[in-house]
């Protein structure tokens, strides 16, 4: 049954201005909030200047600059290894710890609650309470593992063990949201479906497979964004606990952008970091917009 | 009509919502009247700094009525961030505070207020010559020098004793040579137990420019004397690479004693996993309170001369400051002998005008230490502090720190050092 | 209930994982309640020896907390409160409404989120000065609110409320905007939960930018204190702890009372 159009305006006019009518009050915040100082940073990543007075127009050379500057690349490979060890593992383990929470556990409220405590504590003081834990000379973990025999690690002096510190903060603090986000979803999969699937003889590994993957698809791709771009714009973790040390192992496109735009004060080439840095997610997010067949998926 | 539980709860939030905003005054712009003698003056402190500058900033209120100053504190890290952006968007305050390496900045892109016709001659020939030179840009005065601090070295006695070292110096002109230093320091690496270190280094957070104490100690230079270009690669810059590279690869300092660790030198000190540290006279106090065991004060070492590193901070005015005379007068009133000497002794720093450096002060804390840092701070000269006042002092010390850390834990050498600090000055001082 | 295939085996991984997590939580509260001295020690001591609460005495004292505690509550209140609805509407749009450009514009809105505030943080500042918003809360709350996040969530979720209820309302002649208030929002009381918790929480913690934005130190928001707290020259971690403890422990009691809200949160026609 059709409904009667008794506007004049095709149907294609009338829901596209009802759609943009509903967008209208974050078109406005965003446009204003973001977009224009994102244009006026762009603008400024395209002159050489201190911050004090206009500054020299010089084009694109702040970006060719990128481009010859070993630094550059250094902190770009630190990021996106920090980007892909980060996002899949805390994935994962989210994954699995939802499963396990999903299953009949005693006092499983507790165990939930305290999974997602974490992710409660801001940025700079799990940096912190990091920075505690993982001194090399007096901190918690180094006395643990003095006290049971397996020695010292350079936290701080080595770049594998300064990277591996910030890892190992950063899935601490992020965990709890990759659990909660799976664990909702994951109450949303009826029993019926693990039921007939057992019933007719598959195993655990193929039930993950075929029914709890699929069917947390949309969590997925919203996990896999959301983490990706966190990781991406990590920096008050590096900034605390290893400012980018020891040499330059830990340096990531922010830290970089940020000693480059307030210590060097080289703002120009600063913000052509940033805007470097958005385009990089950007064209991940295009990409997972294309590629994922289960994003969408609706029952 | 029944009010669905929706609309219950818009009522109840809107009315919360009433009660913030009723209550809050943050929502509306403040009341901006400026009254005719008010300065806004942004700075950060220690809890002993800020209530100097408070008592300061009394006296000269009750010493001129009418006049009124307002201190807007930020955190450390911030304060150049947030004068920034004050700066570009012309919301700056009258008066801030700034290091020495951060002066040459702003004064370099016309930010800071002349003070040349506005300072009486006086004030300007109170201070000592290096501290004067610190506030100068183009040969004009930019702000003032509040005080200054520099680098020491603080001793564990117990440890001292413990590897047979029975005395320190206890005067600048028997201060210890760098071999004697070295000497010290194998002796407390061959007695401490393992897991000990002989010594820590204070080169951690924006303290890379101390590495420059021993450049200057071996009577070296990082910029010619133009101020124009690079001089680090010279003999002097290569003994103090190859010495300080040592502190390593000989393990006299722990392993994240670098200069990008997140572990401060008196951090390491307090809990006696290095023997000695070198520290500003400002951690006194904090020592006193922290230190399970005794502790003392000797010289930074000496090479060719004695050298320091010019800590510490300067006062100065914006250039866009509607109230020229009276911050004029502000300024001068804050370096008043009175003034800096109790500021000085309470907060554990070291005073720049002549009568005092001469006259000697007594810190409230340990006041006998006092001239061993007033001592030290002698040794820096104004040859040194006008490099450091240079507008691309920032962006050095960047450069600093970044071929310091690859030298130290990169295992870069010594002519590949200099040769990057000389590329990475030169291109500072290009901008 | 059966308890399942494995059941040893997975208590013991729950446990395992809950101390694993909630160790350097302890340790926070071990070091808040700590004197200084003793983080200096080279032994290894799991709890203090003196139970000190001077930390806590420490920060009271030096700074104005029920003040700057105020001011989180206002300004979070506020941030949460627009964020929700504009998201809410624009979720909506999004999962539901065919438009022209919708991919495209849902993209370009989403990138919003890729730029670190380092980079903009310059600009931003020169357009809350030339807006005359300098100062206020506004200067924290305009911006913080303009998130993209809220729409993203909020798509994924209302994408779950099965076309068909829509569609019967449409037959039956309601415009979107009836649909939405009297159908869609109903069903998302869930996402407003979770929505309002997490904005609440990115809102409380955010330091960075509330410090530029406001002028006077009475203004300030509460996690701002702990960059005082990282001092020039080395941080006093027992103030430092002490003082996270406190800012975190409101979060942590909204948390913990609304985690049920969470779980049954998505379920049904949540985020699949």
């Amino acid at each position: 049954m059709t409904t009667l159009n008794t506007s004049r305006r095709p149907r294609w006019v009338r829901s596209t201005l009802t759609g943009y009518a509903f967008l209208a009050p974050s078109l406005v915040l965003l446009g204003l909030f973001v977009f224009l100082p994102l244009g006026w940073a762009f603008v400024i990543s395209l002159k050489q200047t201190n911050g004090f007075g206009d500054g020299a127009f010089v084009g694109l050379s702040n970006y060719g600059r990128l481009l010859t500057d070993p630094v550059f690349w250094r902190v770009t490979f630190n990021t996106v290894l920090f980007t892909s060890i980060v996002v899949p593992v805390s994935m994962a383990l989210g994954l699995g710890l939802a499963m396990l929470m999903n299953s009949v556990l005693p006092v499983r409220a507790l165990f939930r609650t305290i999974i997602v405590l974490p992710m409660v504590i801001s940025g700079v003081a799990t940096a912190l309470i990091g920075v505690l834990v993982y001194d090399q000379n007096n901190g918690i973990a180094n006395k643990l593992l003095r006290v049971i025999g397996l020695g010292s690690i350079p936290w701080q002096s080595s770049g594998p063990g300064a990277f591996a510190s910030v890892v190992l903060v950063t899935l601490w603090w992020r965990i709890g949201f990759n659990m909660i986000i799976y664990l909702a979803a994951l109450q949303g999969v009826s029993p019926e479906l693990y039921e007939s699937a057992r019933i007719e003889g598959s195993n655990a590994r193929q039930q993950l497979r075929y029914i709890t993957w699929p069917m947390v698809g949309p969590s997925t791709f919203f996990l896999l964004i959301m983490n990706v771009i966190h990781s991406f714009q990590v920096f008050d973790v590096i900034f605390v606990l290893t400012q980018g040390g020891p040499g330059n192992s830990t340096s990531v496109l922010v830290t970089y952008a940020y000693t480059n735009g307030f210590l060097i004060r080289d703002q120009g080439y600063a913000t052509a970091i940033g805007i470097f840095l958005l385009a990089i997610t950007l064209v991940f997010t295009a990409i997972q917009w294309r590629v994922s067949r289960t994003r969408d998926l609706v029952e | 009509m029944q009010m669905s539980r929706r609309q219950v709860l818009g009522a109840v939030g809107a009315f919360s919502l009433g009660a913030v905003l009723t209550s809050c005054a943050g929502f509306v712009r403040p009341a901006s009247t400026p009254a005719t003698g008010e300065l806004t003056f942004t700075t950060w402190g220690s809890d002993s700094e800020l209530v100097g500058f408070r008592k300061a900033i009394t006296g000269f209120e009750s010493a001129n009525p009418g006049a009124k100053i307002t201190l807007n504190v930020v955190p450390y890290q911030q304060i150049y961030p947030t004068v920034d952006a004050q700066l570009q968007s012309n919301t700056a305050p009258d008066i801030f505070r700034v290091d020495y390496r951060n002066f040459g900045r702003y004064a370099g892109s016309k930010q800071l207020l002349n003070l040349e016709p506005l300072l009486d001659a006086s004030v300007g020939a109170s201070f000592t010559d290096a501290l004067w030179r610190a506030v100068q840009f183009d040969g004009k005065p930019y702000g003032v020098p509040h005080h200054t601090d520099t680098t020491a070295i603080l001793y564990n006695k117990a440890a001292f004793a413990a590897a047979g070292i029975t005395s320190v110096p206890t005067t600048l002109e028997t201060a210890w040579t760098w071999d004697e230093f070295e000497k010290v320091a194998l002796t407390l690496q061959r007695k401490l137990p393992a897991g000990k270190y002989p010594f820590a280094y204070n080169w951690q957070g924006q303290g890379a420019a101390r590495w420059l104490n021993w450049l200057f100690q071996a009577d070296g230079r990082f910029l010619d004397k133009k101020l124009r270009s690079p001089a680090i690669d010279s003999e002097a810059g290569r003994a103090a690479i190859d010495f300080t590279k040592s502190f390593f690869t000989r393990k006299l300092v722990p392993a994240n004693n670098s200069v990008k660790s997140s572990t401060y030198a008196s951090d390491l000190f307090f809990s006696e996993t290095v023997a000695m540290t070198f520290a500003g006279a400002f951690l006194i106090p904090d020592a006193a309170k922290l230190a399970n065991f005794e502790w003392g004060a000797t010289f930074s070492p000496q090479d060719k001369r004695g050298g320091g590193d010019l800590g510490g901070n300067a006062l100065v005015a914006t250039a866009g400051t509607t109230k020229k005379t009276l911050a004029a007068k502000f300024l001068t009133h804050m370096v008043g002998q009175k003034t800096m000497r109790d500021f000085c002794a309470t907060s554990s720093l070291l005073p720049t005008r002549k009568d005092l450096v001469d006259k000697g002060i007594e810190f409230t804390v340990r006041p006998e230490l006092s001239k061993v840092f007033v001592g030290q701070a002698s040794t820096v000269r104004a040859a040194d502090t006008a490099q450091v006042a240079s507008p691309a002092m920032g962006a050095i010390t960047t450069v600093l720190s970044d071929q310091l850390e690859q030298a130290f834990i990169g295992g870069q050498s010594t002519k590949d050092t200099l040769a990057g600090m000389t590329a990475g000055i030169k291109q500072a001082l290009s901008r | 209930m059966s308890r399942g295939r494995h059941y040893g085996l997975r208590v013991a991984v729950a446990i395992a994982s809950s101390l694993i997590l909630a160790f350097p939580l302890y340790w926070m509260i071990v070091v808040a309640f700590s004197p200084r001295q003793e983080l200096l020690t080279t032994e290894l001591r799991l709890w203090p020896q003196h139970f000190t609460l001077a930390n806590f005495d420490r920060i009271f004292a030096s700074f104005p907390i029920p003040t700057w505690f105020g001011n989180s509550v206002a300004i979070a209140v506020v941030v949460t409160g627009l964020t929700v609805s504009v998201n809410l509407l624009a979720g909506y749009a999004f999962a539901h409404l065919r438009f022209r450009g919708s991919s495209v514009v849902f993209l370009v809105l989403l990138s919003t989120l890729m730029l670190p505030l380092q980079v903009i943080m310059v600009s931003e500042f020169q357009l809350i000065t030339a807006l005359g918003i300098y100062g206020t809360y506004w200067a924290v709350i305009l911006p913080t609110a303009a998130s993209a996040f809220g729409m993203f969530l909020a798509r994924q979720f209302i994408l779950g409320i099965p076309r068909e209820i829509i569609e019967a309302a449409r037959v039956d002649g309601a415009g979107s905007l009836r649909v939405f208030l009297q159908i869609v929002l109903p069903l998302c009381k869930p996402l407003i939960a979770v929505l309002t918790l997490l904005t609440l929480l990115s809102t409380w913690n955010d330091f960075a930018w509330p410090l530029i934005a406001l002028k006077q130190n009475e203004l300030f928001t509460l996690p701002i204190g702990l960059l005082y707290l990282q001092g020039q020259f080395g941080s006093d971690y027992g103030a430092t702890m002490a003082f996270a403890l406190l800012s975190v422990l409101p979060m942590v009691v909204l948390f913990v009372a609304f985690q049920r809200y969470f779980v049954q949160g998505f379920a049904r026609s949540g985020i699949r």
